[in-house]
């Protein structure tokens, strides 16, 4: 059988493009990482988003298609003056309250996202809301030990009205394609970046008290396979980072 | 073209390849330009945001230890780079590496700038380099396809991007681009200048995996050495530098299945030089 150039041409566009319709069909073809969390598996919430799985690469968007929570009130909750409110991509908020003496960044989006639709979170470590946050949730129905954490937690606005929006939005929802050149740890990190910034395995394994896994593997996914808190993981882990 | 049966004249190229080379080459560029319109809040409405990492082939073949140790993808990549890496082994499979020959955009660019090299030098064009030296070189993208699946395997990132001329040439303008890889992507076409295809020749490591299908690949570049009026067109015109005219089957590792030394482009002969499965006659 001989074939030339035109049928040859023509079975390239068909198996190419006929390949990529299919798995688009089967659902296995993604551009993009996905930007669903995980769900509560058991008791009252089961089958609901689980709001610790929020990411830092997830957007206001993203938040509001996953748990409801429109992108203008987390925008106005965190005090972001932007056009394009769903445009905001999660982590840029650290860089925003970066003046601020305690943390405003993804913990304070699970948080606010946790108290707003009345669902369950890990308190055991701190998270802290801008002012403008706390007084959104307080017209909510919140339990007294929510109220009595959202006041211990609540620090005040910072300028972020005076930051551009341009600037605001210039980290958006394909921006984990932007690769971090500081040493964060942050939900993408794997055990082999840690390593590579000089933390042994030895620390990595005491810090976490079970044997590490295969260093290619997320740190994220793995504490949330063997039920560990990301959060103590993650600031203990960065705090050795640090060290070195 | 032809007139009453009888052959007009003949096309000296492949016109339809510089076609489908153009297409994707716009695709991409599109797609790219979207990606960034995108992170600034724009974007060109149903035109895919994709990643360029999200549809380069070659990124499912460097995630493929990972994905086989921990069931994750390298950073940055996504499903539709494995995807597309199984589709580029089955078009390599069954017509050797067309992907380089006809889809590949910075192999596209490297032909304009062999163009150039064409008028500049003539005949002396893609041939600077001895044969001897030339055939050894031609190995090194071997080395670096290892050393690529190797550092990808053991950091879990994409190191080849701060080195990789294709992501340079789609991200130039882009604050993501690396150095090493706008002046890998420089040399590349300064060389392209005196070498056609040079990156493909000597350094792309995608080049390399899909090059060792053309051993056993479904449809080859056959010779009929019955009719072969031995001219030597075939090898001039082969951008490779693959000496057809001495060959009746070509299993070359280099070749880019580009049809260009077929009897539908530069062979004087009809059915001479053909691209055919192994009982056609």
């Amino acid at each position: 059988m001989t074939l030339t150039a035109k049928p040859l041409a023509a079975l390239i566009f068909i198996i190419l493009f006929g390949s990529i319709a299919f798995t688009t069909v089967m659902g296995w073809w993604s551009t993009a990482s996905t930007k669903e969390p995980i769900t509560f598996s058991e008791g009252k919430f089961a089958g609901q988003y689980n709001p610790a799985d929020i990411r830092g690469s997830y957007t206001f968007g993203d938040i509001e298609n996953s748990f409801g929570v429109p992108a203008k009130v987390l925008a106005q909750a965190f005090d972001i003056q932007t056009d394009k409110p769903a445009a905001f991509a999660i982590k840029s908020l650290e860089e925003i309250y970066s003046g601020s003496e305690l943390e405003i960044g993804t913990a304070s989006v699970r948080l606010f996202v946790a108290f707003y639709n009345g669902l369950p979170l890990d308190l055991g470590t701190d998270m802290y809301l801008p002012e403008s946050a706390a007084l959104l949730l307080k017209e909510k129905t919140l339990t007294p030990d929510q109220l009595a954490y959202l006041d211990s937690h609540t620090i005040p606005n910072l300028t972020a009205s005076s930051i551009p929006a341009a600037a605001l939005i210039q980290v958006t929802e394909s921006s984990p394609e932007t690769e971090s050149t500081d040493r964060l740890i942050k939900g993408k990190t794997t055990f082999q970046e840690v390593l590579d910034w000089g933390v042994t395995q030895a620390t990595i394994e005491q810090i976490m008290d079970i044997s590490m896994p295969n260093p290619l593997t997320k740190i994220k996914d793995y504490c949330l396979e063997k039920g560990l808190d990301f959060e103590i993981i993650k600031t203990a882990l960065q705090a050795e980072v640090d060290k070195n | 073209m032809k007139l009453f049966g009888k052959r007009l004249f003949r096309p000296r190229s492949i016109w339809i390849r510089k076609i489908v080379q153009w297409f994707f080459l716009l695709l991409i560029a599109l797609i790219a330009i979207n990606h960034t319109l995108v992170e600034n809040g724009g974007g060109i409405p149903f035109l895919s945001t994709a990643s360029l990492h999200a549809l380069c082939p070659f990124g499912g073949v460097v995630t493929i230890y990972q994905y086989a140790t921990v069931g994750s993808f390298v950073q940055k990549i996504h499903e539709s780079a494995f995807i597309l890496m199984i589709i580029g082994f089955v078009l390599a499979f069954l017509f050797g590496p067309v992907f380089c020959g006809w889809v590949c955009p910075l192999g596209t660019v490297q032909e304009w700038a062999a163009k150039l090299g064409h008028k500049i030098f003539k005949r002396k064009y893609n041939h600077f380099i001895p044969t001897k030296l030339d055939k050894a070189l031609r190995y090194l993208r071997y080395l670096v396809l290892i050393w690529v699946v190797y550092v990808t395997a053991t950091s879990g990132r994409l190191i080849f991007a701060e080195y990789d001329p294709y992501f340079a040439l789609f991200n130039f303008w882009t604050s993501e681009v690396a150095l090493g890889s706008l002046i890998v992507l420089g040399l590349t076409l300064v060389l392209s200048v005196f070498v056609e295809r040079p990156w493909c020749k000597y350094a792309c490591p995608y080049g390399a995996i899909l090059g060792i299908t053309n051993l056993f690949r479904v449809f080859q570049i056959k010779r009929a050495a019955s009719t072969c009026k031995a001219d030597g067109a075939c090898s001039i015109m082969c951008p490779m530098n693959i000496p057809v005219d001495s060959l009746t089957t070509v299993r070359d590792h280099q070749c880019i299945a580009c049809l260009e030394c077929t009897s539908e482009a530069i062979c004087p002969v009809a059915k001479t030089v053909a691209f055919a499965t192994e009982g056609a006659k």
